[in-house]
């Protein structure tokens, strides 16, 4: 089976801007044919990463680049839309039907919470069992009543993340708060705070991906695509799906579990050969879940790990070295190739002041709507 | 006697179909509704066709108890986006997943004091009647504290 491989990456910051999506996508797109050396003419397939978009939204982002006639497809999975995306790529590629691909990830999204229609049922919305940081927040209730996990520990993911972002051009805050501002930040719902929370905005980030054959015939700097994995929580596994009940006594594992598996094995690699992580922190809760799920440590022992500074920038699990989607804000669609493109940098060596020494593998890690859950692991 | 523009205005409608059982017009006589399967005994919310779980079409009606157990609870502190019904202006409410004796955790808003809430608290079913512009009423639910109404005086 032939290796799939990135051989270009592109980025539009990630924010609020008086650009329409068209332009932010063509930037990004533009970007990573730039980066990769490669024509647009000579992308044989596209993919279209998008949540809250319109139809067709991949045609009229791309169209920008010059006429084609290529497959351009639009791909949803709510979080986990850019890893659903990559996905059919290297499935394209691997297939061999095509050896050159782009995948593009854009959004433009409203302030604000989410529009609640998109996910939940009419009754839940008139109920005000609509707001998604609420069920983020009953898991985080539930994890402290279980293991101890407390407010403080919270915080410190959300002051890791800020602070890291004060050296990523591409966040929205780029702004250190102290871990009183944090804790004195208003409860959104208890007991995640403002600032440990993402804001949905703007942004697109793209990568060009390559049969390995074909990155070698074109010269290009390649990063292997060691696994690109996409499930779907099973049964009453997850919080987010949103569910109007849960079961009491069905035992499936998460749906970060189950793809976290998958892909260790498709890399033939486990948790301690990885040496950066950018995971879904939705809410600086829900990192500290994902450190458990993704096999850094213990069920339970997350709220320690944050204690011990481990997945800080100089610890040996770097976590969200990027400033994470605390900081960066969650432009949906584009979240998921946004992480892809930080570890691309970090593996090339080329991401200056917050560079993760010697970095050789890292993992990208969305987890949404659905219980949508994609996890990349990306190799030098 | 009842006359037409009575009938009319007095009748109630669930909130949503498929989610209570019994007389929307005798409130204590109202339950949640679930479906449990025969075939993998797993119990969910609302009336439904086929199970969750396995898929089967092995699913029967049952009404659900009226009393749980608070397994995990936020407080929602900012108006829910869209066509939220509560009360206006906006107040925090506690909201929460509440564990059934049939084996399943409850999706529900919590009405008491958001500093009584608690894992493990013990609560109870409460239908609601909310009027609608229309003066259409809306038969909803939330659960409540077992001794509310007693502690509220």
């Amino acid at each position: 089976m032939s290796d799939v491989v990135i051989i270009g990456i592109g980025i539009h910051p990630f924010g609020r801007f008086e650009k329409s999506y068209e332009e932010i996508g063509a930037d990004a797109a533009r970007a990573a044919l730039r980066d990769a050396g490669v024509e647009w003419s000579q992308i044989q397939s596209a993919y279209l990463s998008r949540m809250y978009l319109p139809a067709t939204s991949g045609v009229r982002i791309l169209r920008r680049l010059g006429s084609t006639d290529i497959p351009i497809t639009d791909i949803e999975a709510a979080c986990a839309s850019g890893g659903a995306a990559l996905r059919q790529a290297v499935l394209a590629i691997r297939s061999g039907e095509i050896d050159l691909a782009l995948v593009l990830g854009a959004e433009k999204m409203p302030r604000g919470f989410m529009d609640p229609s998109m996910i939940y049922s009419q009754w839940q919305i008139e109920m005000g069992m609509s707001l998604n940081p609420a069920y983020w927040s009953m898991r985080a209730r539930r994890h402290m009543h279980d293991y101890g996990t407390t407010e403080i520990q919270i915080a410190k993911v959300a002051y890791k993340n800020h602070r890291n972002s004060v050296h990523n051009p591409n966040a929205m805050y780029k702004k250190e708060f102290s871990l009183e501002e944090i804790l004195s930040s208003s409860l959104v719902c208890d007991p995640i705070r403002l600032l440990e929370v993402c804001a949905p905005n703007d942004g697109a980030a793209a990568v060009v991906v390559a049969s390995e054959q074909r990155a070698r015939r074109l010269g290009a700097k390649a990063i292997n695509i060691a696994a690109c994995c996409h499930t779907i929580a099973q049964y009453s596994a997850d919080f987010r799906c949103p569910a109007d009940s849960m079961s009491a006594s069905a035992n499936n594992p998460g749906p970060t579990e189950c793809t976290a598996k998958q892909a260790y094995e498709r890399a033939g690699l486990g948790p301690k050969e990885i040496d950066l992580f950018e995971v879904q922190d939705t809410d600086a809760f829900c990192e500290i879940e994902i450190y458990e799920s993704l096999g850094l440590c213990a069920v339970g022992d997350g709220g320690r790990l944050v204690d011990e500074g481990r997945t800080e920038i100089g610890g040996d699990i770097p976590v969200n070295v990027s400033g994470g989607l605390i900081s960066k804000g969650e432009p949906v669609g584009a979240s998921h190739l946004g992480q892809v493109v930080e570890i691309v940098s970090q593996l090339r060596g080329n991401s200056g002041p917050r560079q993760v020494v010697d970095a050789k593998v890292g993992i990208a890690h969305v987890l949404g709507a659905g219980g949508n859950c994609a996890i990349t692991i990306l190799k030098r | 006697m009842t006359t037409w523009s009575d009938k009319v205005e007095r009748k109630r409608v669930p909130i949503c179909e498929d989610l209570l059982i019994g007389s929307l017009d005798e409130l204590n006589q109202v339950r949640l509704v679930g479906s449990r399967c025969s075939a993998c005994g797993e119990t969910s919310l609302g009336r439904r066709n086929v199970c969750p779980n396995c898929g089967r079409e092995t699913v029967s009606e049952i009404p659900l108890s009226n009393r749980g157990v608070l397994w995990t609870y936020t407080v929602v502190r900012h108006r829910p986006p869209g066509n939220y019904k509560g009360p206006d202006p906006f107040a925090p409410f506690g909201m929460g997943l509440v564990e059934l004796p049939e084996g399943l955790r409850v999706l529900t808003p919590i009405h008491c004091d958001i500093n009584r809430l608690k894992i493990g608290l013990e609560l109870q079913l409460r239908p609601v009647v909310r009027k609608d512009a229309d003066s259409r009423e809306v038969v909803s639910f939330t659960f409540e504290p077992i001794a509310c109404k007693e502690i509220q005086i």
